[in-house]
């Protein structure tokens, strides 16, 4: 399964709507990458809202995506993570400390807005 | 014996049906949307430790009631077991950020957060046995 | 052995029945919450606790008391007002004990009359208890209720929440604020939530633990916390703990932490100005 990657100017924004196993998310992984090159994007939104569990592997997926992305010179803004989702990350130990966040893909290409002036 | 599922462990797909089976399971049994999740990531930690350190292995799923906690409990209970190599120093991979495969190293450890009860037993050589419980508040 | 007025009642149990359900006709049990209840309610109310008292008359007080227990529990869910059943006792007293005088001379009378009031007694005191331990756990339910709610999430400006804590947090409480929080923050679409420790008793490392994972949760779901009131006593314990606030933003008074937070999303106002998308779509 693939998750699509929608452009936008020189943002890429992505909704993840499918169940994440380990291959999905790895695949993304790659697929993400690859677009950003190819695009030159600056700046990736990626929304959780859909998502409802995130566990040890998929958050480093997601920690390394952020890292592997800003190297590429692309701000990363994870949006949507649920409340229920966000406890489970807290008491795992997770804290995604490096990982910018927005309450909604609105509020997260404000964000990236701000952050990249304009 | 309605509310018992078994979830063999030989592939990646294993741990996406373990923890669907665990959704359910939480969600019959009652329980809220933050346990829902607490839930299913221990299972998913637990499952893909089966999956990335031994060859096969399963996850049994069980409802539980237990009259002795003042009134009656309810709760979930998640065994994984497995016949793998077993893990020889059970005291460091309940630290945080212990790993041999360049994980987070928070599966172990970040289960036993997540739920109430965790019983850890493991001969090396011979298997895995990881007990955990959640109970219904 | 059974007294004597007991197995009286029990020979004459229809007569006794029809007697009293007669005299009580007149009262009204009444709710608490609603004052009109219809007929059948009341009717069906007080057959029911004839038949306590009457089915209970040749059970020993332990298991008399198990069934009154059990009626009770049901009064107090219903909201039942315990005055009218005690009234209609005393109903049933001056029934029997008409019929006692008739049928026994004075000397015994006195005697049974006692028994009976003995008997009486114990059955106002059983339902009484059982009413008074009952109402206990309702308020202790109802205690920690309010407790629960203590944790309100008050929006005061566009994007900014405020969560004043008050009373101790425990572990249970500090889950369900959290979980207060997070929902709060998502359906208020909140970016900034200032948590307000004026009204928390003491900081020692498990609240300040509690705090710190609560702030965490909130940067995740996509807002930023804004610890404020902290007092003199809470700076000091704070430090001489050695609790590390780190990357904590914290203010001494609310309206210093509503002024950060303005500032804080003041600059998303400016940038709002330009059309989110803008850069891209053209
Ligand atoms: N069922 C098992 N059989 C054998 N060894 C295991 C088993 N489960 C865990 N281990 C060992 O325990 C270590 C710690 O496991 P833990 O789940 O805490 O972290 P991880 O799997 O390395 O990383 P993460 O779960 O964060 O991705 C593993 O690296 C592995 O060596
Ligand atoms: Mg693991």
């Amino acid at each position: 399964m693939r998750i699509p990657i929608l452009k936008l100017g020189r943002y890429l924004l992505i909704s993840v709507q499918v169940e994440l196993d380990d291959q999905t998310a790895l695949q993304f992984q790659e697929d993400l990458l690859n677009k950003i090159h190819q695009e030159g994007s600056l700046g990736v939104v990626i929304d959780l809202t859909s998502v409802d569990m995130i566990d040890s592997f998929i958050a480093k997926v997601i920690g390394d995506v952020v890292e592997m992305s800003s190297l590429m010179g692309a701000k990363v803004v994870l949006t949507g993570i649920q409340p229920a989702v966000a406890i489970t990350l807290i008491d795992m130990g997770v804290s995604l400390q490096e990982v910018q966040t927005a309450l909604d893909l609105e509020q997260g290409l404000e964000r990236l807005q701000q952050e990249l002036g304009g | 014996m309605s509310n018992h599922s078994c979830i063999e462990i030989a592939n990646e797909w294993g741990i996406v049906s373990a923890r669907q089976a665990g959704r359910e399971l939480s969600k019959d049994i009652g329980f809220g949307s933050v346990d829902q999740a607490r839930i299913t990531t221990a299972i998913s930690e637990l499952a893909r430790n089966i999956y990335l350190y031994t060859e096969i292995g399963k996850i049994d799923l069980e409802e539980i009631s237990d009259n002795h906690r003042n009134g009656k409990a309810r709760g979930i209970k998640v065994v994984a077991s497995d016949k793998g190599p077993g893990i020889e120093n059970l005291r460091d991979v309940m630290v945080d950020g212990f790993t041999t495969s360049g994980g987070l190293g928070a599966g172990l450890p970040g289960v036993k957060r997540l739920m109430d009860e965790f019983d850890i037993e493991s001969i090396p050589g011979e298997g895995t046995t990881i007990t955990t419980i959640k109970w219904l508040r | 052995m059974r007294s004597i007025v007991l197995q009286h009642m029990i020979d004459n149990k229809d007569h006794y029945i029809e007697q009293w359900r007669v005299s009580f006709d007149q009262l009204l049990f009444s709710r608490s919450e609603s004052t009109i209840k219809p007929q059948y309610i009341q009717d069906e109310m007080k057959d029911e606790f004839v038949s306590v008292i009457f089915d209970t008359l040749t059970m020993d007080r332990h298991s008399r008391r198990a069934v009154v227990k059990r009626f009770v529990e049901r009064l107090i869910h219903d909201g039942w007002i315990v005055s009218e059943f005690i009234m209609s006792l005393q109903k049933l007293r001056r029934i029997v004990m008409k019929d006692l005088s008739k049928h026994y001379d004075k000397d015994k009378f006195v005697d049974l009359s006692s028994e009976l009031e003995d008997w009486l007694d114990e059955q106002i005191t059983d339902l009484t208890t059982e009413f008074a331990k009952n109402h206990e756990e309702v308020k202790a339910i109802q205690k920690v209720a309010l407790k629960e709610l203590s944790a309100p999430l008050i929006p005061v400006f566009d994007k900014i929440v405020v969560m004043p804590l008050i009373g101790t947090i425990d572990t249970k409480r500090a889950s369900q604020i959290m979980e207060n929080l997070l929902e709060g923050i998502i359906e208020h679409r909140a970016q900034v939530v200032l948590i307000d420790i004026t009204g928390v008793p003491l900081v020692d490392t498990m609240v300040a633990h509690h705090i710190i994972r609560a702030s965490e949760a909130v940067r995740l779901v996509g807002a930023e916390c804004l610890l404020v009131g902290i007092r003199p006593e809470i700076a000091q314990t704070i430090v001489n703990l050695g609790i590390d606030l780190g990357n904590f933003t914290t203010k001494s008074t609310l309206k210093k932490g509503v002024e950060t937070a303005l500032q804080m999303t003041h600059r998303d106002i400016i940038t709002n100005e330009e059309p989110v998308t803008g850069g891209g779509l053209k």
